[in-house]
C-alpha cells in the first residue's frame, strides 16, 4: 500500500507545474479556441476544407460551433455585404467574452475586389478585428497559421477580464477613435 | 419585453405567436446548413411549414454592376466568385458568351483542356454536394471522406492553374497554359480512385442506408411541370424526369464527340437527386478518360488567332512589332466586340448557367446578366417547403444545392 | 429624385479611337420560311414587330402591353415551358426607355426564344408570374435593380438589396461605389448617424497607404491595438510560446546551428 502513496512534496519529478494564473488561463483559452461557423462566401469553402480531412483543424483544439454563445472566435470568412452587416454585429455582440475576430480573405479585410456599393469596405468598420488574413481565397494552411498567431496573441494578453473587455461600444484612445 | 435599441433592434420584440396559432421563425442568414447566407422566414403550424419566404441578397456584391465598369478581360476573374465551388464553369460560361459575341472559336487543344477542367469542376462540385448534404442530414463521416477526394481533385486544379478555389483557368479565346507534365497520369489515377470511392465509400455508406433513405425519400417532391415553371435546371430538372442536359442538347466544346449518358430519375425527390449526383460523377470520370487520348491528338495551340480581340502569343509579342502594338492596345483599352447581344447557356454543375451580354461596341459590356441556376432554385424553396416538416427543411435546402455567390451575385 | 445624368466615367473615355473603326454587329439572319421558328412566328401573328435569328435563337420584339399574351401563346401553343431568364437593360439616357427581355426555352425541341420589348420610363409591365413561376424572383430582382414596376405580381418587394435601401443599383445613373446613403448604410444602421465621425468615411482607394498602419502591419512584437499609439523602440515580448509553434524570442539561427 505504502508503495503507491506518492509524496508530492518530497519526491523528485514533481507532477506539479508552477505557473502564473495568466499563463494557465491563457493556456486554456488559446488551446480550445472554438470558432463560430460564419461562412459568408468563397472563403467559407476553404474554412470547411480546413475543418475536413486533410487539414484537420480539430487537432488544434478548434471545433466549429454553430452558436455564437458557444464560440470564442469569429472567423469572418468572405465578403460582408451591407445587408448582412447588422447581423454580423449582432452575432459579435452575442458572443461571450473573451472573444476574438479573424477577418479571413481580402473581401473581409478591405472589401477586396468588390469595390462596389453593396460591400462593406472592411469588416473593421463594424467589428474590431484581431487577425487580418490576406488572400483570395486564403488556403487552409493560411487559416491555420492565422489561428496560431491568434493563439500567440492570446498568450500575450492578460487573463484579467477587466483589462480586455470589448463590451464598450467605442472608446477614444489617442488621436484616432478606436472601435471595439 | 426587452428594450429595443440600435444594437438589438427588432427581433426580440417580435411577437412570434400569432392569433391563428402559427409561429414565425427565422432561419439564417448565419445557419450552418443554410449553404451560405440564405435567410428563410418560416411560418410554422406545429412542426409543419405553412409559408416560407426565402430572403436573399446577403451576399449581393454588385457583380453585374462591376461588369459594366470593367473591360471584358478584366471581368473574367470576377466570375470565379459567382459559383465559387466550381469556378472554372463560371469562367467558361462567361468566356464562351464573349467568344460567341466575337465569333471566334478556341483551338482544339484549348477545347480539350477546357472540357477536362469543366468535368473536373463538376466532380469537385458534386463531391462538395455529397459532403455537405450528408453533413446537413447528419452523416458526418461522408463529409470527411468526400472532402478527402475533393482535395485530390483540387490538387489537380492547383497543378494546372495554381489556385485551389478561384481558378480563372479559362480565358477568352482559349486557355492560358498547357497541361503540366504528368498531369494526365494523375488525372487517370484520380478517375480510378474516384470511381472506386463513389461506389465503395459514399455509395456503400449512403445508397442503401436506412436512415439516409428515410430522411431523403419523398422529401422535396417536385413534378416535372412545376420544375420547368420554376426555372429549374440541371439535376433539379433531371431529378423530375425531364431529360435535359445542355451538354447533349446544345453541345459546346468537345462534348459532341464524347460518349456519355444523361442519368435521369422519375422519383422527383431528394433521394433521386442524390443518386443522380452520384451517377454524374461516374459519367464525368468516363468523359475524363475519353478526353485523355483526345488531348494527345491535338496541336499545341492554346489561344485562338484573332488579332483584333486577343493578344498574340508571348513569343510573337516579344519578336513582332505589330503584335506588341496590338497587345498594348488590347491591354490598355480592351477589346471592342461587335454591337449586339448574346445569351449563351452552359451546363454548370448546378444547372443552366448562362450569360446575357449586351454590347454597344465599347470595351465595356453595356449590360451583363448572369443567369444563375441557384437563383431560381432558391425561388423554388417557397413552393417546395410548404407542407413539409421543420426537420426536412435542411434536407430540402441541401438537395437544391444552392450557392450564394451566384444567387446574389 | 436624382437628376438623370448619362454615364460619365473618365476611365471609359478612350484616349485613342480609330477613325476608320466601324463597329460590326452580331450576325442576324431572317427567319427562313418553313423552318421551326417560322411556325412560332405564325402562332404569334401580328404581335411581333420585328424578328430575327441570332446564334440559333429566335429574337422577337413586341409591344410592352402584349407581353402576357405573347408569353401565353409561346407557353401554351409553342411549348416554351420555361422562362429561363428575364431582366432589363437601361437605355434611359439615350431613349428614356428600358429594354426588357425574356429568355424562353422549349425543352422538347431544344429551342430558345428571346422576347424583347421597350418600356417607357415609369411605365409598368404585366407580370408573367401566373405562367412562369420563375418570374416571381426574376421580376422582383428587376424591380430591385431598375425600379421597374410589375403589375399583378404577388409579392413585389426588394430582393437583393435591403428593404430600406435607396436607389436602384443597376441604373446607369447609380455610381458603382454607391451614393451617400450607400456609403454610410452599415454605420447608420448599426451605430447610428452620430458615429459617422468616429468611424470615418470608407476608404475606396485601393492604392491608399496609411503610413502608421504600414509600420505596425505584421510586425510581430510591435503590435498595438488599432488606433493606439505605438513605440517602435519598445518591443513587447511574446511570452509563453514554448508549447508549440515557432519561438520568436530565441534566435532561430542559433537553434538551427545546434541542430546541424
Amino acid at each position: 500500500m505504502a508503495q503507491h502513496q506518492v509524496n508530492y512534496a518530497s519526491s523528485a519529478g514533481l507532477p506539479i507545474a508552477l505557473t502564473s494564473v495568466d499563463k494557465l488561463v491563457n493556456w486554456g483559452r488559446s488551446n480550445s479556441l472554438w470558432p463560430l461557423t460564419y461562412g459568408l462566401a468563397c472563403c467559407a469553402i476553404e474554412m470547411m476544407a480546413s475543418g475536413a480531412s486533410r487539414y484537420d483543424f480539430d487537432r488544434m483544439g478548434t471545433i466549429f460551433r454553430a452558436s455564437p454563445r458557444q464560440a470564442d472566435v469569429m472567423i469572418l470568412a468572405g465578403t460582408l455585404s451591407k445587408k448582412h452587416s447588422e447581423f454580423a454585429r449582432r452575432l459579435y455582440d452575442q458572443m461571450t467574452e473573451p472573444k476574438w475576430v479573424i477577418s479571413m480573405g481580402s473581401c473581409a479585410n478591405t472589401g477586396g475586389m468588390f469595390n462596389t456599393y453593396a460591400t462593406v469596405q472592411g469588416v473593421d468598420r463594424i467589428i474590431p478585428v484581431d487577425i487580418y488574413l490576406p488572400g483570395c481565397a486564403p488556403r487552409p494552411e493560411t487559416l491555420q497559421y492565422a489561428m496560431m498567431m491568434l493563439q500567440k496573441k492570446i498568450r500575450r494578453e492578460s487573463a484579467d477580464m477587466k483589462k480586455n473587455t470589448k463590451q464598450d461600444l467605442t472608446t477614444q484612445t489617442g488621436k484616432r477613435a478606436r472601435l471595439i | 419585453m426587452q428594450v429595443s435599441n440600435k444594437l438589438t433592434p427588432f427581433f426580440e420584440n417580435l411577437n412570434f405567436e400569432r392569433d391563428d396559432n402559427t409561429m414565425v421563425i427565422n432561419f439564417g442568414p448565419q445557419h450552418p446548413s443554410a449553404h451560405g447566407q440564405l435567410r428563410l422566414v418560416l411560418e410554422l403550424d406545429g412542426e409543419q411549414v405553412v409559408k416560407a419566404y426565402p430572403d436573399i441578397g446577403y451576399l449581393h456584391r454588385g457583380i453585374e454592376k462591376m461588369a459594366e465598369n470593367m473591360t471584358y478581360n478584366e471581368f473574367l476573374p470576377t466570375t470565379d466568385r459567382l459559383d465559387y465551388i466550381a469556378s472554372t464553369s463560371n469562367n467558361y460560361a462567361y468566356a464562351l458568351a464573349v467568344e460567341k459575341l466575337l465569333d471566334i472559336e478556341a483551338p482544339r487543344r484549348a477545347q480539350a483542356i477546357r472540357t477536362m477542367l469543366l468535368e473536373l469542376n463538376r466532380i469537385i462540385s458534386h463531391l462538395f454536394f455529397v459532403a455537405t448534404h450528408a453533413l446537413d442530414v447528419g452523416a458526418m463521416s461522408v463529409f470527411l471522406y468526400a472532402f478527402r477526394e475533393r482535395e485530390f481533385a483540387m490538387d489537380l486544379m492547383e497543378d494546372y492553374c495554381g489556385a485551389r478555389l478561384t481558378h480563372s483557368a479559362v480565358r477568352i479565346g482559349g486557355v492560358p497554359l498547357d497541361l503540366p507534365e504528368g498531369w494526365l497520369e494523375n488525372l487517370a489515377a484520380f478517375c480510378d480512385k474516384l470511381d472506386h470511392e463513389v461506389e465503395h465509400t459514399y455509395g456503400a455508406l449512403l445508397n442503401e442506408n436506412r436512415i439516409w433513405k428515410m430522411r431523403l425519400e419523398d422529401v422535396g417532391v417536385i413534378s416535372a411541370e412545376d420544375a420547368l415553371s420554376w426555372g429549374c435546371s440541371g439535376v433539379m430538372l433531371r431529378g423530375s424526369g425531364v431529360k435535359w442536359d445542355i451538354r447533349k442538347e446544345e453541345p459546346y466544346e468537345l462534348y459532341p464527340e464524347l460518349d456519355f449518358d444523361i442519368p435521369t430519375s422519375d422519383r422527383c425527390d431528394s433521394y433521386g437527386r442524390f443518386r443522380l449526383y452520384m451517377e454524374e460523377m461516374n459519367q464525368s470520370t468516363r468523359i475524363l478518360r475519353q478526353l485523355i487520348p483526345l488531348y494527345k491528338d491535338t496541336k499545341p495551340q492554346l489561344m485562338a488567332h484573332a488579332p483584333k480581340y486577343i493578344s498574340a502569343t508571348k513569343e510573337d509579342i516579344m519578336t513582332q512589332n505589330y503584335a506588341l502594338m496590338q497587345h498594348f492596345v488590347l491591354v490598355a483599352q480592351g477589346m471592342r466586340p461587335p454591337r449586339g447581344e448574346v445569351y449563351i447557356p452552359t451546363e454548370s454543375p448546378k444547372g443552366e448557367l448562362g450569360f446575357y451580354i449586351k454590347s454597344e461596341g465599347e470595351p465595356y459590356a453595356y449590360r451583363l446578366k448572369c443567369r444563375a441556376p441557384s437563383f431560381f432554385h432558391t425561388g423554388l424553396l417557397q413552393n417546395l417547403l410548404v407542407g413539409t416538416y421543420l426537420a426536412d427543411v435542411v434536407t430540402i435546402i441541401g438537395t437544391t444545392n444552392i450557392v450564394f455567390g451566384e444567387v446574389d451575385r | 429624385m436624382r437628376k438623370y445624368i448619362p454615364k460619365d466615367n473618365v476611365q471609359k473615355k478612350a484616349y485613342y479611337t480609330d477613325r476608320y473603326h466601324v463597329v460590326p454587329t452580331v450576325p442576324q439572319s431572317k427567319v427562313d420560311e418553313g423552318s421551326y421558328f417560322a411556325g412560332v412566328l405564325n402562332a404569334l401573328g401580328n404581335t411581333v414587330t420585328e424578328s430575327s435569328v441570332q446564334l440559333g435563337q429566335l429574337v422577337i420584339h413586341i409591344a410592352p402591353e402584349d407581353n402576357f399574351k405573347v408569353m401565353k401563346t409561346l407557353k401554351e401553343t409553342c411549348g416554351y415551358t420555361q422562362c429561363s431568364e428575364q431582366s432589363a437593360v437601361d437605355y434611359l439616357a439615350k431613349d428614356n426607355e428600358f429594354e426588357l427581355f425574356w429568355q424562353l426555352l422549349n425543352v422538347g425541341v431544344a429551342k430558345r426564344v428571346r422576347v424583347h420589348c421597350r418600356l417607357a420610363n415609369g411605365a409598368a409591365i404585366e407580370s408573367i408570374e401566373p405562367l412562369f413561376k420563375s418570374a416571381n424572383f426574376a421580376e422582383r430582382e428587376m424591380f430591385d435593380m431598375f425600379g421597374i414596376k410589375v403589375n399583378n405580381h404577388p409579392f413585389l418587394k426588394r430582393i437583393l438589396m435591403p428593404d430600406d435601401w435607396e436607389g436602384h443599383p443597376l441604373l446607369k445613373t447609380y455610381p458603382l461605389h454607391g451614393d451617400e446613403f450607400a456609403s454610410w448604410y452599415e454605420v447608420d444602421k448599426i451605430f447610428g448617424k452620430e458615429y459617422r465621425d468616429i468611424i470615418g468615411p470608407e476608404n475606396r482607394d485601393p492604392a491608399k497607404i496609411d503610413i502608421e498602419d504600414t509600420k505596425r502591419f505584421s510586425r510581430v512584437g510591435y503590435e498595438v491595438p488599432f488606433g493606439a499609439e505605438y513605440n517602435a523602440e519598445e518591443e513587447t515580448d511574446i511570452e509563453y510560446s514554448e508549447t508549440a509553434l515557432v519561438n520568436y524570442n530565441k534566435k532561430t539561427s542559433k537553434q538551427l546551428d545546434e541542430r546541424r
